[in-house]
């Protein structure tokens, strides 16, 4: 089957039921297109081709024999380099885990296995999830397929390029603040950050351990619920995990926004950092369709951006993981010059300006509540504008100027880069 | 008498724990310290001190 490579899960699923592709047909399409483009892309650290093909046969007869799995039997997937997959190094794309090999898989890796999806390697991100694209680290900052000379956005920079490039269906990122929505905005392609509490963080090298969710990433709205029907449950291994009842989060798909309640954030956009007029303008254009496909628009008004983001941040740079910044204190040479300067950023914080940051939090997410109905939305612009060069800056990394929303999202995708 | 430029800008870096980078990367540890301080302004203010921190307090039993 030709072009194998922009299928969706969902129809790979089909099509290994229809007997038009297997498996391993199509893991090792993926491994001749990443051997093709991966040298311009760098969405990958690591390319598992020997166990991506060995899980492949695997699957194969498995599918054959009648003994399927479900809709992710045989899916390849790519695993941000955050998030451990036994055997292989977990690097955080970083100097000082270059050696760190996980002994056992994370929770989210070990439920994808189990549902038969292919682990096909470890994807690029931003150091340690907080820096920014570096050029002085070990491996290179992963490209936007769109045009390779801009950001992918980050920090799951890889994820969301390798999805746009056509180099794997599926992809785990990690959000903290903003690190999943962003790439898959600037990538074109879907991000969700989950429900805190809904996946399971064990095994994923923890940033800020209040802030830190897993979320699926793909191609169409569609696969992201797949992914996250395999990826969400309890973990008792996991402090922050929820037990909740189980369901299928792709059941609504298709029924249509009528009636849907959205709240519209403008000031976040028109005034508290005001957007490029083309992300405007496509903010309100989104508005008027949902209004003509039947939901309920309304202006609401929130706190503003700057507090959203400052309380982000303070919790954020003072929670750090364990890296940081008795790391930076110590070896701070070993560090990109971009996490360097915002890991240090924590020692300049008070255990009071933490506790006071996360009684701000209660607040805020108190005035979410009450202004944006319950089960209603409220869309914001993406992070950046809409194209962020990646340029080198002194040979250090790309310059990211703006400061943006945390609470932002993309569903719309199936677009191919050229 | 008066601490040179880069004493000046070091000295935060050190005493926050950061001597080191302080040396090594001086504008590095500025930025950091600027950055915090932009964190802290822009959080600053509009909380009640009853507020309860998130996440909240959760007692748990154990069998």
């Amino acid at each position: 089957m030709s072009d194998a490579h922009w299928l969706t899960a969902t129809e790979i699923s089909a099509a290994y039921a229809a007997r038009h592709l297997s498996p391993v047909e199509l893991v090792r399409a993926l491994l001749d297109r990443i051997a093709a483009l991966d040298p311009r892309v760098h969405a990958f650290i690591k390319v598992d081709a020997e166990a991506a093909l060995d899980a492949a046969g695997l699957a194969e007869r498995e599918i054959a024999a009648g003994r399927s799995r479900g809709p992710l039997h045989g899916v390849p997937v790519g695993i941000k380099d955050i998030i451990d997959v036994a055997g292989l190094p977990t690097t955080c794309h970083s100097k000082l885990l270059l050696d760190h090999v996980a002994t056992a898989d994370a929770e989210v890796t070990a439920r994808l296995r189990a549902a038969g999806a292919i682990i096909l390697g470890k994807l690029a991100l931003h150091e340690f999830a907080i820096g920014g694209p570096a050029f002085d680290l070990p491996f290179p900052p992963a490209r936007n397929p769109w045009n390779t000379s801009h950001h992918p956005g980050g920090s799951s920079s890889g994820s969301g390029a390798a999805l746009a490039a056509g180099l794997v269906p599926l992809a785990l990122g990690t959000d903290t603040g903003g690190s999943v929505r962003n790439p898959a905005g600037a990538c074109g392609v879907v991000g969700l950050k989950p429900t805190y509490g809904l996946v399971s963080r064990r095994g994923v090298f923890p940033l800020a351990f209040t802030l830190d969710h897993v979320g699926p990433m793909a191609r169409s709205v569609g696969d992201v619920a797949l992914l996250l029907d395999t990826l969400a449950g309890h973990d008792p291994a996991d402090p922050g995990s929820v037990a909740t009842a189980s369901r299928r989060f792709g059941e609504d798909l298709g029924r249509g926004v009528r009636g849907l309640r959205i709240g519209f954030v403008r000031h976040f956009h028109e005034t508290d950092l005001t957007a490029d007029p083309e992300i405007a303008a496509a903010l309100d254009e989104a508005a008027r369709v949902l209004e003509g496909e039947g939901a309920h628009v309304r202006t609401v008004t929130l706190p503003s951006l700057r507090e959203f983001s400052g309380v982000q941040r303070v919790i954020m740079l003072a929670n750090p993981g364990p890296f940081t910044p008795a790391g930076c204190a110590s070896v701070p040479g070993d560090y990109s010059a971009s996490s360097r300067r915002k890991l240090m950023s924590g020692a300049f914080l008070s255990a009071g300006d933490y506790v006071s940051a996360q009684q701000r939090r209660s607040a805020l997410i108190g005035s979410r509540g009450r202004r944006v109905p319950r089960r209603g939305r409220a869309p914001v612009r993406q992070r950046h504008g809409p194209r962020v060069s990646h340029r080198r800056r002194g040979g250090r990394g790309a310059h990211l100027s703006a400061p943006g929303p945390q609470p932002v999202q993309s569903d719309r995708a199936s677009r191919r880069s050229p | 008498m008066m601490p040179s430029l880069p004493d000046r800008r070091a000295r935060p870096g050190r005493q926050a724990g950061l001597d080191k980078a302080a040396t090594e990367f001086p504008e590095d540890v500025a930025a950091a310290a600027e950055a915090a301080a932009q964190a802290q302004r822009a959080c600053a203010g509009g909380g009640q001190p009853t507020d309860e921190p998130w996440p909240p307090m959760r007692a748990r039993t154990t069998s």
